[in-house]
């Protein structure tokens, strides 16, 4: 290159062009992420909800469940099953009670108590 | 630079540095110091507090079956400011909600932000109206997660449970006396709203959650109140008396086992209900007890050793002319023993075994016999009773109030006075809580009995208790209240009813039972109160004819009920083979043991 057409020309300086990349790069950068996580912690913030709201309705489902169970268990529908001919209850005569006298217990912690032995009576 | 163009662009400086100073400042002022201001504003806008509302704790009886819970619904609310249609949107609520339009357009009129349409709207109703609203695009309509009071049986034991009222307050029986560890604590969430009316999820603010109520455990046992109300019903049905109460209690601990009145009232429907059905008489009830309160008068003769159980008293024959007033027996007796005046019910015997411990002694032993004060129970509304000091009282009171007239007494003090006989003379404070018990089953609190005072001694006690299985003998007043296989011990009352209006009914009675069960070990003391029952020939509406057999045919169930031993000695004079499967022919006749049914077997 000429000398007189290199005195014209502007040098370009390489490592602030680089650094002024980098910088905007990095500020894109910057904003393109905050963005997304802005977005994301809406699109979670709404997952979170919907969770909450199924989270809800099924306990709601549970507890409707259980008043129907309670309502159907109870004493006053169990004497209405009874009345109407759904159960049949029949009084157990003395004849047919066996009552046996309960072993006295021991006051003292520490003595042998019986236990049922569990694996045995399968 | 000229000096023109100079002093030009140090005034167009000024002027931006004038204009942007005046920019910063009123930012300073706005950010600074009307900060407060404007986020309250702001916040008044966007922010709302959520309010999160703990569940009311449960009611269950002593074996964790249960008597009142929650089911969820929701609360249908509308904010106006949210309107996008509000033609449609009335439209649409009127239609699934059955509200009138023009209510709903009264309702909508204005800019309020917060408009309860309707409450306790079931889930599917207000699933579909959600649904709809989606659909349609319409906006400002809320549901808001609600619970109403469910109560599984009905009108059993209404009394002792009690209900709620719209803002799940307690106002009634232990709904409203337990509120304080029912009601549970309510949470909140500060939540930000965008345009739509949708939560910012991400702008949560504070939060705190809510604690649920804990479970209150009743002492009642539904197996015996069953027992307790198809035996009421049944006694409705025969005398139609005017009011009803049967107790039953363990007179160890003071637990209430059953506790029914009558009329009474559903508890899913109370709305229906009339103030006399929801009036827990066993405690609100003011009676004269009539004969039943002659244990008192006994007791305190016996117990200050005035007399022994053999002494002989002389009960004139059935007419005493006393301060100028005739005092009738209902037959004429001539000397009875203490024992005797018991079981023969002798008003005359009474008044002079009365007479023996003196005026203020009486007082002093009907005070601690618990009579004019309340009992304690966890109920609310209880009475103290009437019981007027010895210097109110008129010459002739000394003979009226050992046969229980004079004074006003609740059926469950006439049940716990008759438990403090059972008892060994322990005055036993009576209690329907036995614990309280947080969601996950942690304990929280567990009543243990309260004995409030020794009022007998333990041998004056056995001496009454002697008496009163007397009363169930064939020779008592009381034959019809013996059960079979068991001996029990019983004191019957016949008082004539109290006119409001001074005086007392003509042919009108409080007839009444109080006993226990075995006489040696009492697993429960009864109660069998009927007010002006109906009897087919008007002699026949005593106490032991009356009351009597009510209160043996309940506590034979509720011994079988119970599993407790007939007793031996009775049992072998009865025609029962144990084990042994008894002949075909030996079947069709029913023995003592068989009438013992099952709880729920119809009333024989």
């Amino acid at each position: 290159m000429k000398r007189s057409r290199r005195r014209n020309h502007n040098a370009v300086n390489a490592a602030s062009l680089a650094r002024w990349i980098v910088m905007t790069a990095f500020l894109a950068l910057a904003g393109l992420s905050y963005v997304y996580l802005t977005l994301q912690l809406y699109h979670l913030g709404e997952r979170r909800k919907a969770v909450e709201n199924e989270l809800g309705s099924l306990r709601n489902q549970n507890d409707i469940a259980s008043a129907q169970i309670a309502g159907l268990t109870s004493h006053s529908a169990l004497q209405r099953r009874l009345k109407e001919g759904y159960l049949k209850m029949v009084p157990i005569s003395e004849a047919n009670i066996v009552r046996l006298a309960l072993a006295p217990q021991s006051s003292d912690e520490d003595a042998i108590q019986p236990v049922i032995n569990s694996s045995g009576a399968k | 630079m000229n000096p023109n163009s100079r002093s030009r662009c140090v005034l167009v400086c000024t002027g931006f540095i004038g204009l942007f100073s005046i920019f910063s400042f009123r930012l300073v002022y706005l950010q600074a110091i009307k900060h407060d201001e404007y986020a309250g504003l702001a916040a008044e806008k966007h922010v709302y507090k959520q309010m999160i509302y703990a569940e009311r704790g449960m009611i269950l009886d002593a074996n964790n079956e249960v008597l009142a819970h929650n089911a969820p619904v929701e609360t249908i609310v509308a904010d106006a400011t949210h309107f996008n249609n509000r033609e449609a949107t009335i439209a649409l609520v009127s239609h699934e909600l059955g509200i009138p339009s023009r209510e709903l357009a009264e309702k909508f009129d204005g800019e309020r932000r917060y408009i309860i349409i309707k409450r306790e709207v079931p889930a599917a109703t207000a699933n579909a109206l959600r649904e709809k609203l989606r659909a349609g695009n319409l906006r400002g309509i809320y549901f808001e997660r609600d619970a109403t009071r469910i109560y599984p049986n009905g009108s059993m034991l209404c009394h002792v449970i009690g209900f709620t009222d719209f803002d799940h307050h307690g106002i009634q029986g232990v709904e409203a006396s337990m509120e304080e560890y029912l009601h549970g604590q309510d949470g909140y969430r500060f939540i930000e709203r965008n345009r739509a009316g949708q939560e910012i999820v991400p702008y949560r603010g504070q939060e705190r959650a809510p604690r649920d109520g804990y479970q209150v455990h009743l002492t009642v046992d539904l197996g015996l109140q069953n027992i307790v109300e198809n035996e009421i019903d049944a006694a409705m049905a025969q005398y139609s008396p005017q009011k009803a109460t049967i107790i039953l209690m363990r007179p160890q601990t003071g637990e209430i086992l059953a506790m029914a009145n009558r009329p009474h009232f559903d508890l899913n429907l109370r709305s229906e209900g009339k103030p006399e059905q929801m009036k827990n008489r066993a405690i609100i009830d003011m009676m004269e007890p009539g004969s039943t309160f002659k244990i008192v008068a006994a007791a305190a003769a016996l117990n200050e050793h005035k007399v022994r159980p053999d002494s002989s008293i002389f009960c004139e024959n059935g007419l005493w002319n006393f301060g100028g007033a005739p005092l009738h027996d209902h037959r004429a007796f001539s000397n009875l023993s203490v024992r005797e005046i018991l079981i023969k019910s002798s008003n005359i015997g009474a008044a002079k075994l009365a007479l023996m411990v003196g005026q203020e002694k009486f007082y002093e032993y009907i005070r601690r016999f618990g009579f004019g004060e309340r009992t304690g129970i966890e109920l609310p509304g209880e009475i103290n009773g009437l019981i007027r000091p010895p210097k109110s009282w008129s010459k002739i009171s000394i003979t009226r109030i050992p046969m229980g007239h004079e004074v006003g007494v609740t059926p469950l003090q006439m049940t716990v006075a008759m438990a403090t006989i059972a008892n060994g003379g322990k005055l036993i404070m009576p209690r329907i809580v036995k614990s309280i018990t947080a969601s996950d089953g942690k304990s929280i609190s567990s009543l243990s009995p309260v004995v409030l005072r020794q009022v007998i001694a333990p041998e004056t006690a056995k001496e009454i208790g002697d008496a009163l299985r007397g009363v169930v003998s064939d020779s008592g007043t009381a034959a019809a209240a013996a059960v079979p296989g068991f001996t029990i011990a019983g004191k019957t009352g016949t008082a004539q009813k109290v006119n409001p209006r001074g005086g007392y009914e003509e042919g009108k009675y409080v007839v009444s039972f109080a006993g226990y069960l075995p006489a040696e070990h009492p697993e429960f003391v009864g109660l069998v109160v009927l007010d002006d029952a109906h009897t087919s020939k008007p002699e026949l509406n005593y106490g032991g004819l009356v009351a009597g057999p009510i209160f043996s045919r309940l506590a034979e169930k509720a011994a079988r009920y119970l599993d407790l031993e007939p007793h031996e000695e009775i049992r072998k004079a009865l025609p029962v083979q144990r084990v042994e499967k008894s002949p075909p022919a030996e079947r069709g006749r029913k023995t003592a043991a068989e009438r013992i049914a099952l709880t729920n077997a119809e009333r024989h």
